[in-house]
């Protein structure tokens, strides 16, 4: 069944159609990685309207591939000119632009690249082993858990996107109170319409989507007139030729890197809201941590190099592994990539994998292709994509502003759109210039509906409150929200307040209490054993502050914040 | 002292935003049908927000207000700084209400240029090379994409007044 679902998603990517999209779309995205201020996430929404009227496995795909392109467009600008083009390769340049000015360019490159598609494939390997695993265990949950998962993902997003959680989490109920408006889903009631038709009519979330992210992120890119009427960038070598076979040779003498970062950065990805913005910063940590000359790193060594490529490229298949297994966005770009699925009225949920195999599986299959193409384009196309880097912003600014028109004009064909547009473009703007991260607006706004929905299902089922309490895999979402709440604070006082010591313990404890009431009711071993682990990991990392007589500076961490 | 600092007023503001958005739940129709009323998930999603809104009021209120907001560059002081620093996105804002504003009468493609080309020329500058620059890259640029649109895709783009059918 499995070889036969395969097979048609075989079929339906490898058309020269799709094959092709993809290709532009990969170039599409080594483009948008390469250019400073212009966000993945900014590309695949932008991408969005011109898969309306593909099949969905074809729109899917050449999304997939324009994700692909953009996690590695960003290295080429980050190694040549050392200004990272995407916030996923602000490690990669610690080591990469230091190498390039060595006057090994060609090298740096060389290992980006490699890198890049080696953490890909391994990620591509974990989406497609783990996906439906997780959707197995996903088809357990009940509106309770849904719900409560929903909040998790909120919180969390609010918590690691941005300076302040009280800002990320107030972004992310003004998400979730934008999606309220218009009838409801449920019975069919006007909520907040005032009167006005176009509010009777609710926002279309893609034109939500493209004013709060596109829109306003393009603004705040030529709000300094003398910035926007400069190249993006104008120093660096532009004659580098990759360097292949020294960095193959490079990355297999350091494959225990490469695994542990791809895993990293898979399960970053998995967990909603870290995106490639941490998983390069944690997987440099960590190489750093583990190397036998840390002193080294910063220097322009290639393990510095290898380990934040390597775990950014495989973040995506951990975003994707949570939203197809799932139905729970991990990231901004995998949020679009839902309601791309919307579109097509495919609903992700756990019973996605299942139902719709042909599609699943082509998503997986575009996913690995996507890589190869990635490989074979930034190989032979590294000149145009560093000349595109010299573009003035204000041309860039202009042109996807009057494209930002005709995409959202598309979605409907209604003049409203073009107005929603331009309101939340605004809206975007001033939040982010007041210090509101985007990332939990944009996640309330794709699961406010999923949210409500649950609720009104648990309501439905029964009117108390108590099982989002006392279902072990809602309690379990409760309890790893509340330590993701407390997260940033956490990260602040680290190596300063002593109870920081006790939070990783104490979180270990609180999630095993649901997991060993997972394997009480369901009589799972695998999950008792698992608590028993955890339980265990607590006691260790307890023990171990108790050896090191309570020293708060032996405990400090990496920053993983977003700068 | 003053206390108020520029996240204080916002967060009055957003306190503001949530009353309002409270007393206009209350026009929201209760059927007779269904478990949960229309209005519950949005009064809980305002109660949540008022309650975050007041907690940063209180975050703003006890950081030093004159210290530059978190993460933040400083802002002018003057009505004019304020133009100054902000002109470009009003810039962009206000050409682009013009452009939906004209839609119905240059159509999707038209507008479409002369937007992309008076913005450029507003950010880029005026001279006549610039102007030649900006007019080329306004008709392919956006040329190209309304073809794609309206050839490749299909999508029935807006038609103006001025040139029937373009």
């Amino acid at each position: 069944m499995i070889i036969e679902n395969i097979i048609l998603a075989f079929g339906e990517v490898l058309t020269i159609k799709t094959v092709l999209l993809m290709t532009l779309g990969v170039a599409g995205g080594l483009v948008a990685g390469a250019i400073p201020g212009f966000t993945i996430a900014m590309a695949v929404v932008l991408t969005l309207p011109f898969t309306f009227s593909m099949p969905p496995s074809q729109g899917l795909a050449t999304m997939v591939s324009v994700l692909v392109g953009g996690l590695s467009g960003g290295l080429m600008a980050g190694i040549l000119t050392g200004i990272p083009g995407t916030p996923s390769s602000v490690a990669t340049t610690f080591d990469g632009f230091p190498m390039a000015r060595k006057g090994k360019p060609g090298l740096a490159l060389g290992l980006g690249v490699w890198s890049s598609f080696s953490g890909g494939m391994i990620s591509a390997i974990l989406l497609v082993t783990l996906a439906p695993q997780l959707a197995r265990v996903g088809l357990e949950f009940q509106p309770w858990d849904y719900f409560m998962l929903v909040m998790f993902a909120l919180t969390i997003t609010a918590s690691l996107s941005g300076k302040n959680l009280v800002k990320g989490l107030i972004a992310g109920a003004l998400g979730l109170l934008v999606r309220t408006v218009g009838e409801d889903e449920a019975v069919g009631m006007a909520r907040f319409d005032f009167g006005s038709e176009m509010l009777l009519q609710g926002f279309d979330f893609i034109a939500v989507l493209i004013g709060l992210f596109a829109f306003s992120q393009l603004l705040n890119d030529v709000r300094d007139p003398a910035q926007a009427r400069k190249s993006l960038s104008e120093k660096g070598a532009i004659q580098a030729r990759i360097e292949h076979r020294a960095a193959i040779k490079e990355i297999a003498k350091r494959w225990t890197i490469v695994l542990r970062s791809a895993f990293i950065g898979t399960f970053t990805g998995i967990l909603p809201g870290a995106g490639g913005s941490v998983a390069n910063i944690l997987a440099y940590d960590q190489a750093k941590k583990a190397s036998k000359h840390p002193e080294k790193f910063g220097t322009g060594i290639p393990d510095g190099v290898i380990a934040p490529e390597t775990s950014n490229n495989a973040v995506e298949g951990g975003a994707l592994i949570t939203m197809m297994a799932l139905g729970i966005p991990g990231d901004v770009t995998t949020a679009v990539m839902l309601g791309a699925l919307l579109i097509h009225d495919v609903v992700p949920s756990p019973t996605f994998i299942a139902e719709e195999p042909v599609l699943a599986y082509s998503i997986f299959i575009a996913f690995f292709i996507a890589n190869f193409i990635m490989l074979f384009l930034q190989s032979g196309m590294l000149r145009v994509f560093i000349l595109v880097t010299r573009i003035r912003m204000y041309f860039l600014a202009a042109i996807i502003l009057g494209f930002c028109g005709m995409g959202v004009f598309a979605l409907n064909n209604v003049d409203s759109d073009l107005w929603t547009l331009l309101w939340f473009g605004i809206l975007g703007f001033l939040m982010r210039h007041f210090g509101f991260p985007l990332a939990p607006m944009i996640l309330g706004v794709v699961l406010g509906n999923i949210a409500e929905l649950n609720l009104a299902r648990a309501v439905a089922i029964d009117d108390s409150f108590m099982p989002f309490f006392t279902r072990p895999w809602s309690l379990f979402f409760l309890i790893v929200a509340v330590f993701s709440a407390a997260f940033p604070w956490f990260q602040n006082a680290r190596g300063k307040k002593m109870w920081t010591l006790f939070y990783l313990p104490v979180a270990c404890f609180a999630v095993a209490l649901p997991l060993a009431m997972m394997a009480l009711q369901h009589g799972s071993v695998p999950r008792g054993v698992i608590a028993i682990i955890v339980v265990i990991s607590g006691a260790y990392i307890l023990w171990q502050r108790w050896q090191s007589g309570w020293n708060l500076q032996a405990h400090a961490g990496p920053d993983l914040k977003e700068g | 002292m003053n206390r108020m600092n520029r996240d204080a007023w916002l967060a009055v503001a957003l306190l503001l935003f949530t009353g309002f958005m409270l007393w206009a739940s209350f026009d929201i129709r209760e059927p007779d049908y269904g478990v949960l009323a229309p209005s519950v998930w949005p009064r809980i999603i305002l109660v949540i927000f008022g309650f975050l809104s007041a907690l940063y009021l209180m975050q703003s209120l006890r950081a030093d207000p004159e210290s530059a907001p978190e993460g933040e560059e400083e802002l002018p002081a003057s009505l004019m700084g304020y133009l100054v620093y902000w002109r470009n996105p009003i810039i962009c804002f206000g050409l682009f209400a013009a452009y939906l504003a004209l839609l119905p009468v240059l159509g999707m493609l038209l507008d479409g240029m002369a937007f992309v080309f008076v913005l450029l020329c507003a950010l880029g500058g005026w001279s006549l090379r610039d102007m030649a620059i900006h007019a080329a890259v306004a008709v392919i640029s956006v040329g190209g994409m309304w073809s794609v649109f309206t050839y490749g895709l299909r999508v029935l783009m807006p038609t103006g007044m001025l040139i029937p059918g373009l």
